[in-house]
């Protein structure tokens, strides 16, 4: 499901840093812009999910040190 | 990449509220629970962590005196065992700075701003650390500079208001289950002492190298001497009901009342807390830019300030469904993927440099 309220916001944000570091950033390397874009890409389409209740990183993480996990909280 | 210089004092100075400041906050409670009443001890066991790991970062650093892990790790691992090691860095610390801003946040709206949605009270912060990191390395060290002494002072002055109400006994009967409670308590605290791994971004841009150990050093002392006090403050306070507090310093500081004057000094606290948190958020937030400025060869880690901020407040919610599940984080995953990423891993780069380089003299002399 998706919380619109999170996805407008962040494409909100999204387009203010955009507007806001354009010209400094324009001088910059072709790849430094590439960081740029592709960076504000990823977390304007991670805003589009659910993502409290979704399974990531710290999950993952979690999951691996499962057994350490089990020892911690004996 | 970064032209500023910062001298040794200063990093000193950075790195200290960036391991205190959250490890005042909720990891009293959780050694109270393994240690009991003698969890003045786990600080000063986890701190033998913090000394290896300020050694290995030295060691390291004198290899390769002017880079970061990230750029070393290349010449150490080669061009694509150094960018997958690099990556592992970055996949570390971002969720990393992640779940330490929703901690920040928790603790705020938990205790004072209880109507204001969490989301705002975290994107301001990572606002005001992006006008930080924005200003560089220089800036960065005078920030710490300036509210170093106001943590340290005001931590001073509110465990002296607190002392009337000291309760010496509560830490008594001493090690009544052995050693092996404070040594479980000290799991999680040695997490935060892992931390000092960090120095390794800042000590390239040290002006005097040669103290950079020295310096390192006597922050973990001071570190681990401050969590000492803390801990033995809030226990001679609340005792056995330590462990069940989820901010155990600020339900010790309600106990402050002096001549019915300084009273609810819980906002004082908050505010002192701020600041070091703001320097801790700040230090990791240019660790990271300037991690994935030099993971991805770019000539500025000015362009990627403002998408990590982000990404950073997506990481604080993304698997977090509740307040809980963020600090449990602390307690079942964060001790053993610290200690594995921070003082494991560049233990075996530290190996493997030493060893290629003795057999790279031995190539040459034969």
């Amino acid at each position: 499901m998706m919380r619109w309220g999170a996805f407008f916001a962040t494409t909100v944000i999204v387009a203010l840093i955009i507007i806001f570091q354009w010209p400094k950033i324009k001088q910059n390397s072709k790849k430094d812009k590439l960081a740029f874009f592709m960076l504000l890409l990823i977390g304007w389409v991670l805003s589009m999910f659910d993502l409290p209740n979704m399974a990531g990183p710290t999950t993952w993480i979690e999951a691996l040190f499962k057994p350490f996990g089990k020892f911690m909280e004996q | 990449m970064e032209k500023g210089k910062i001298s040794s004092l200063q990093m000193a100075i950075m790195i200290y509220p960036t391991i205190v400041a959250t490890a005042i906050l909720g990891v009293p409670a959780i050694t109270a629970k393994y240690a009991k009443n003698d969890l003045w001890l786990s600080p000063v066991l986890a701190s033998f962590i913090g000394f290896v790991t300020v050694y290995i970062v030295h060691q390291l650093h004198k290899l390769f005196p002017n880079q970061t892990v990230i750029q070393f790790s290349e010449q150490i691992m080669g061009k694509v065992g150094g960018k997958m090691l690099g990556f592992l860095f970055l996949f570390f610390y971002i969720p990393n700075i992640g779940q330490l801003i929703r901690s920040y946040g928790e603790f705020i709206v938990d205790s004072f701003l209880i109507k204001t949605p969490i989301s705002l009270v975290m994107g301001s912060m990572v606002l005001l650390c992006a006008f930080v990191v924005n200003g560089g390395i220089e800036v960065l060290g005078r920030v710490a500079e300036l509210f170093f002494p106001i943590l340290i002072i005001g931590l001073i002055i509110l465990i002296t208001l607190l002392s009337p109400d000291f309760e010496f006994k509560n830490i008594f009967p001493m090690f009544e289950g052995g050693i092996m409670p404070s040594i479980k308590g000290a799991i999680v605290p040695s997490a935060w002492f892992t931390e000092f791994f960090l120095l390794i971004f800042l000590l390239p841009f040290l002006a005097d190298q040669e103290k950079g150990m020295k310096y390192g050093m006597m922050s973990v002392f001071a570190v681990m001497m401050t969590l000492v006090v803390v801990n033995l403050s809030v226990y001679f306070v609340l005792g056995e009901t330590t462990s069940s507090k989820v901010y155990p310093v600020m339900n010790a500081v309600r106990y402050i009342s002096l001549a019915d004057f300084f009273d609810n000094l819980e906002s004082v606290t908050m505010a002192l807390w701020i600041l070091g948190a703001f320097v801790k958020i700040s230090v990791f937030y240019y660790v990271a830019a300037l991690g994935t400025a030099q993971w991805l060869n770019l000539s500025d880690y000015r362009p990627v300030i403002w998408p990590l901020g982000i990404l950073f407040v997506e990481f604080s919610f993304w698997s977090f469904p509740s307040a809980m599940e963020t600090s449990r984080y602390d307690i079942i995953a964060f001790p053993i993927y610290g200690f594995l990423m921070q003082t494991v891993i560049p233990l075996f780069l530290l190996v493997i440099a030493v060893v290629r380089k003795r057999l790279g003299k031995k190539s040459k002399l034969s």
